[in-house]
C-alpha cells in the first residue's frame, strides 16, 4: 500500500532537531564534564560526529528501501524471524526511552518548580500529553514538529547569550581537558542522548523526495548537535569544569544564573523550564510515536490510533521503576549504550547484508506495488 | 403526479391550485377576462408580490387586446403564444409544465396565470419582499475602505458581489436546502481559477443536508466543517461583499443563504481571522504593525490571565522584587487564592459582557461603563480583588475584543478558562501543557484539507508575505498556493516591481528653474 508523501526536507531535519533537543540537554554538560572536564565541549563534538555516522547509515538504508520503515525492509534482509527480534528489541528500546524520558523531566520538574506535586503527577502528564499527540497521522506529526521547531531553538540559544556576559574563556582551556579520564565512555554517553534520530527510519518512506534524506539528516544533526557543543561550551565556560560536577542539572543552573537586561524577569529558571515542556514534548512524542508506529507495522495493522493509550501503563510502570535521581541516571546510562547498539549497530549490520545480498527497495517514483 | 394533462381545464387547475394553498387567507385568487374574452385566473400570495407591478405591468397588459392585435381574432390554441410572445411585456414570465412547481413559485412569492384554453400556466416573476437599506456592516466597520454590508435578501447580495467582481467568469449557482423552508443557497467561484474539485467538494457537502430549516448561514456552516467539535471555526463569516470578492479571487469559494447578511467562506485558515479588509487598503508597513498588534492582543485574551495564576501562585520569584512586593500588598486583603480571584472576575466579565450585548443600545454603553467601573471598583474595595487582577482581567477582555473575527475570539475567549485551570494546578508547567494541547490540535485540524495553521506549517514561503506582516501587493503575486489554484498568477510577472522603478520625477522643481534661466 502506498501512503502519501508528505513530508517536506525541511520539515524532516525539523523532525530531527527537535527530536534530539530535549530533557537531555539539561544534565548534558555534566556528562561532558565528568568524561574529560574542560575538554567537555570536545567530547560533545566528538559524540556528535560518532551519531551522524550512526545517522548517516539509517539514512543510506532509508534512501536503500524508500518506501518501507525499517521494521519492513529488515524482513526483506534478514529474513522474517531475525527481523522480529530485531523490531521488537527496538519497540521495546524505544519504549524504555520514553518511559525514561517522561520520568527525567518528571524528577526536573517536581525538582525545581512542583516541589509539593509527587512525581507520578508529572510523569503521567507529560506522557498523557504524548499519547493525545500520536493518535494524529503521520503528517500531522510532522507538522508538530516543524511548528515547534523555532520554540525550542531560540530560548536556548538565548540562554546561551545572556549568559556570556559571565563567561570566562579560561574555563575552557586546555579543550582537549586535563587528562580525560573517560573520554570514549562521555562520548558514548552523549551520543546515547542524540539517538531520537533513529525516527527518520519511519519519516523516510513518507518523505515527498526521499533522496533529499541525507540533507535533512545533515541539517537536521548540524543544528541539533551545534547547539549541544553551544550549551555545553556556554556552561563550562561560565560555571568551569569542578563547578559543574557538583550540579545535577548544569543547563538549569545557566538559565539560573542569567537574568534578562532591563530586570523584567528576575530569574529565568522557571520560565526556562516551562518553555523548555515543549522541547521535552515533541522528544517524548517522536519516542512514542516510533515505538507503537514500528509496533503497528510489525503488526501489520491499519492504525496505531490504538496502541496510543495501550501502551501507556506499561510506559507509565516502567517509568516508575528507578528508585530515586541517581538511580535513574545510572540506568539512562546503561540503556543508552545498549541503545546505541541497536540504533547504530543493527542498521549498520542491515546495511552490510543489504548490500552483500544486493538487495534494495524500489527507487522512489516506481511504485511499490507488486 | 400530478401533470398538466389531469388538469386539463381551468376548473382543474384552479380546484388543484385551491386545494394546496387555498387555506391561507393571504392567498389571492383574481378571476378575469384575457382580451375581455377568455377566462383566467390570477394567483399569488397577496403580501409577497408588489401590487402596482401586478396592476400595470400584468393585469393590465393581458385584460386589453395591444393595438397591434386589435383586428385579428385569437383562436385559443394560438392564445399562449401570443400572450408570452406578444402581450405580457414582462421579461421574467415563463410557461411551466409542472402543476408542482407553479406551488413552488407561488410560495416564492411568484404569481400564477392560468387562463381558459391554454393547457400550462404563465409563472410571473412578481415577488417583492420589504428590505432594509445597504448599511455599514456592524461587526466589521473600517475606516478605509467601502462601507456597504450584505442585507438579507439573497438577489441582493448577489448583486453587490457581482458588481464589485464584474467577470463574466463569476460563478453562481442555486441549490434549495431545508425540507420545510427552502432556502436558497448560492454558492459563488470562480471558474478558470477556483480547483474544480474544491467546488464539487463544497457542493457535494451542502447536497448531503438533508434537514428541516436553514434560516442562517450559521447552519449550513455546522453542517459543512471538517471538525465538528473543534472549538475553532473553520469556515468564516462575513458581511463584507469586498472581503468576500477579495476571497473568490484568491480562489476560496463562498456561500450564501437568503435571508443572511452573512456569507460563508471556505476553506479557512487561522490566519483570516486576524486580517481585516483594512490591512489591504492602508499602507502595508503601519498595517503590518497594526497586524502585529492585533497577534499580541490574541495571545493576551488567551493566556494572561492563566500566565498571571501561574506566576503569582508558584513563581514569584521571577517577576521583579518591587514588583512582586507590590503584588503582594495588594493581594494582602484578599482571601481566595490567585485562581479563585481570577476565575471570579473573569466569569462576572464574561457576564457582563453577555449583558451588554443582550441590551439595546442605549443601555448597554451605560451599562458596561458602570459596570466596569463601579464593579472593578467596588471588588477592590471589598476586598474580593487586589487591583492587578483586575488589570490583567481588563488587558484580556479589551485583547479579545481587538481580534476581528467574534468567532475566533469567542474559541479563544472559551480556552482561557481551562489554562486558568491549569496554571491553578500545575503553575508555568500546566500553561505549557495546556498551550501545547491547543497548538497540537489547530495542528491537526484541516479545513477542505488545508492545514489549518497554513501557511506557517508546512512552511510556505509565498504565504509568509501575508502572515504576520501584510507583504506589499506588488510583491504578493501569487495566490496562496495551498488552494491549488488554476491560475497561480495575480499580476503579470513582467510588470516591473516595486512600480517605484519605472517613474519618473516629472515635476522635478530643477525643472522649472532651468526654465526661467534660460
Amino acid at each position: 500500500m502506498e501512503h502519501p508523501r508528505s513530508i517536506t526536507a525541511i520539515q524532516t531535519a525539523s523532525i530531527l532537531v527537535s527530536t534530539i533537543i530535549g530533557v537531555g540537554v539539561l544534565p548534558l554538560p555534566l556528562f561532558a564534564v565528568e568524561a574529560a572536564d574542560s575538554g567537555g565541549p570536545l567530547v560533545t563534538l566528538v559524540a556528535v560526529l560518532l551519531s551522524f555516522a550512526g545517522l548517516s547509515i539509517i539514512t543510506v538504508l532509508g534512501m536503500r528501501f524508500p518506501h518501507q520503515s525499517i521494521v519492513e525492509y529488515s524482513e526483506q534482509v534478514i529474513g522474517k524471524w531475525p527481523a522480529w527480534i530485531g523490531s521488537m528489541l527496538i519497540i521495546a528500546f524505544f519504549a524504555v526511552l520514553t518511559s525514561l524520558t517522561a520520568r527525567e523531566f518528571g524528577e526536573v520538574v517536581v525538582t525545581s518548580v512542583l516541589k509539593k506535586t509527587p512525581v507520578e503527577i508529572t510523569v503521567i502528564v507529560m506522557l498523557l500529553l504524548a499519547a493525545i499527540s500520536t493518535r494524529n497521522s503521520i503528517a500531522t506529526f510532522s507538522y508538530i514538529h516543524f511548528f515547534y521547531f523555532p520554540l525550542l531553538l531560540w530560548p536556548a540559544l538565548f540562554i546561551v547569550a545572556l549568559s556570556l556576559k559571565n563567561a570566562d574563556v579560561l574555563n575552557l582551556q586546555p579543550i582537549w581537558g586535563n587528562k580525560p579520564k573517560d573520554f570514549l565512555g562521555g562520548v558514548i554517553t552523549i551520543a546515547a542522548l542524540l539517538q531520537g534520530s533513529f525516527i527518520l527510519t519511519i519519516v523516510i518512506p513518507r518523505m515527498r523526495r526521499p533522496e533529499k534524506a541525507m540533507i535533512s539528516s545533515l541539517i537536521g544533526l548540524t543544528i541539533a548537535g551545534g547547539l549541544y557543543v553551544i550549551i555545553v561550551a556556554a556552561t563550562v565556560s561560565v560555571f568551569g569544569a569542578e563547578e559543574i560536577k557538583q550540579l545535577l542539572w548544569p543547563t538549569l543552573e545557566l538559565a539560573k544564573a542569567t537574568s534578562l537586561p532591563a530586570n523584567v524577569l528576575e530569574r529565568l529558571d522557571a520560565a526556562f523550564l516551562a518553555v523548555w515542556v515543549t522541547a521535552v514534548f515533541t522528544t517524548l512524542l517522536s519516542s512514542y510515536f516510533l515505538t507503537i508506529y514500528a509496533l503497528r507495522q510489525l503488526l501489520r495493522l491499519q492504525e496505531h490510533k490504538m496502541f496510543a493509550f495501550f501502551l501507556l501503563p506499561f510506559v507509565f510502570v516502567m517509568a516508575m521503576l528507578p528508585q530515586n535521581i541517581v538511580n535513574m541516571y545510572d540506568i539512562i546510562e546503561i540503556v543508552g549504550r545498549i541503545g546505541l547498539f541497536l540504533t547504530i549497530g543493527y542498521p549498520a549490520l542491515l546495511l552490510l547484508v543489504s548490500i552483500l545480498r544486493g538487495k534494495r527497495g524500489k527507487r522512489h517514483g516506481e511504485s511499490s506495488s507488486l | 403526479m400530478t401533470t398538466t394533462n389531469s388538469l386539463a381545464s381551468l376548473e382543474d387547475k384552479i380546484a388543484f391550485i385551491n386545494g394546496q394553498c387555498g387555506e391561507n387567507d393571504d392567498f389571492s385568487m383574481r378571476p378575469f377576462h384575457v382580451f375581455g374574452r377568455h377566462p383566467a385566473v390570477l394567483f399569488c400570495f397577496s403580501n409577497m408580490v408588489d401590487p402596482s407591478m401586478l396592476n400595470k405591468d400584468i393585469l393590465k397588459a393581458v385584460m386589453y387586446l395591444p393595438p397591434h392585435l386589435a383586428n385579428e381574432d385569437i383562436p385559443p390554441e394560438r392564445l399562449e403564444h401570443v400572450l408570452v410572445n406578444d402581450v405580457l411585456y414582462y421579461s421574467l414570465a415563463r410557461l411551466e409544465k409542472k402543476p408542482a412547481k407553479w406551488i413552488d413559485g407561488l410560495i416564492r412569492g411568484q404569481s400564477v396565470l392560468v387562463v381558459e384554453g391554454v393547457k400550462d400556466a404563465i409563472v410571473l416573476e412578481t415577488r417583492h419582499i420589504e428590505k432594509r437599506g445597504i448599511e455599514q456592516p456592524a461587526t466589521e466597520q473600517v475606516i478605509r475602505g467601502p462601507r456597504e454590508g450584505f442585507i438579507e435578501p439573497l438577489g441582493t447580495n448577489l448583486s453587490l458581489i457581482r458588481y464589485r467582481l464584474q467577470s463574466p467568469d463569476l460563478r453562481i449557482n442555486m441549490m434549495e436546502i431545508g425540507r420545510r423552508t427552502q432556502s436558497s443557497v448560492a454558492v459563488c467561484y470562480i471558474e478558470g481559477l477556483t480547483n474544480p474539485d474544491l467546488v464539487a467538494e463544497v457542493k457535494k457537502r451542502l447536497s448531503n443536508i438533508d434537514t428541516d430549516i436553514i434560516l442562517d448561514t450559521g447552519y449550513l456552516e455546522q453542517f459543512i466543517e471538517d471538525n465538528h467539535i473543534s472549538p475553532f471555526p473553520q469556515v468564516q463569516n462575513t458581511e463584507r461583499p469586498d472581503k468576500v470578492v477579495a476571497n473568490l479571487a484568491e480562489g476560496r469559494v463562498a456561500i450564501l443563504v437568503d435571508g443572511s447578511p452573512l456569507a460563508l467562506i471556505v476553506p479557512t485558515v487561522f490566519s483570516q481571522f486576524y486580517q481585516t479588509v483594512e490591512d489591504y487598503t492602508e499602507r502595508f508597513l503601519l498595517m503590518s504593525a497594526v497586524r502585529m498588534a492585533r497577534l499580541v492582543a490574541l495571545m493576551f485574551s488567551l493566556v494572561f490571565p492563566s500566565l498571571y495564576v501561574a506566576i503569582i501562585s508558584f513563581n514569584p520569584e521571577l517577576i521583579p522584587t518591587e514588583f512582586a512586593v507590590a503584588v503582594a500588598g495588594g493581594r494582602a486583603g484578599v482571601p481566595f487564592p490567585a485562581v479563585v480571584e481570577v476565575l471570579i472576575m473573569e466569569i462576572s466579565m464574561e457576564v457582563l459582557r453577555e449583558a451588554t450585548i443582550r441590551l439595546p443600545q442605549q443601555v448597554g454603553g451605560a451599562l458596561s461603563i458602570v459596570g466596569v467601573l463601579v464593579i472593578g471598583q467596588a471588588a477592590v474595595a471589598a476586598g474580593f480583588a487586589s487591583p492587578i487582577t483586575v488589570v490583567i482581567i481588563a488587558l484580556t477582555t479589551i485583547g479579545s475584543f481587538a481580534t476581528p473575527a467574534y468567532n475566533a475570539a469567542l474559541a479563544l475567549r472559551l480556552l482561557r478558562f481551562p489554562l486558568i485551570f491549569m496554571a491553578g494546578i500545575f503553575g508555568l508547567y500546566g500553561v505549557m501543557i495546556g498551550l501545547i494541547l491547543i497548538a497540537n490540535h489547530l495542528l491537526s485540524l484541516k479545513s477542505f484539507g488545508i492545514p489549518y495553521l497554513s501557511p506557517l506549517v508546512p512552511g510556505i514561503f509565498q504565504g509568509l508575505k501575508d502572515l504576520l506582516i501584510r507583504g506589499p501587493l506588488w510583491w504578493m503575486n501569487k495566490r496562496p498556493g495551498l488552494l491549488q489554484t488554476l491560475d497561480s498568477e495575480r499580476q503579470n510577472p513582467k510588470m516591473v516591481t516595486p512600480p517605484r522603478k519605472t517613474s519618473k520625477d516629472i515635476l522635478d522643481p530643477n525643472k522649472s528653474m532651468d526654465e526661467k534661466e534660460r
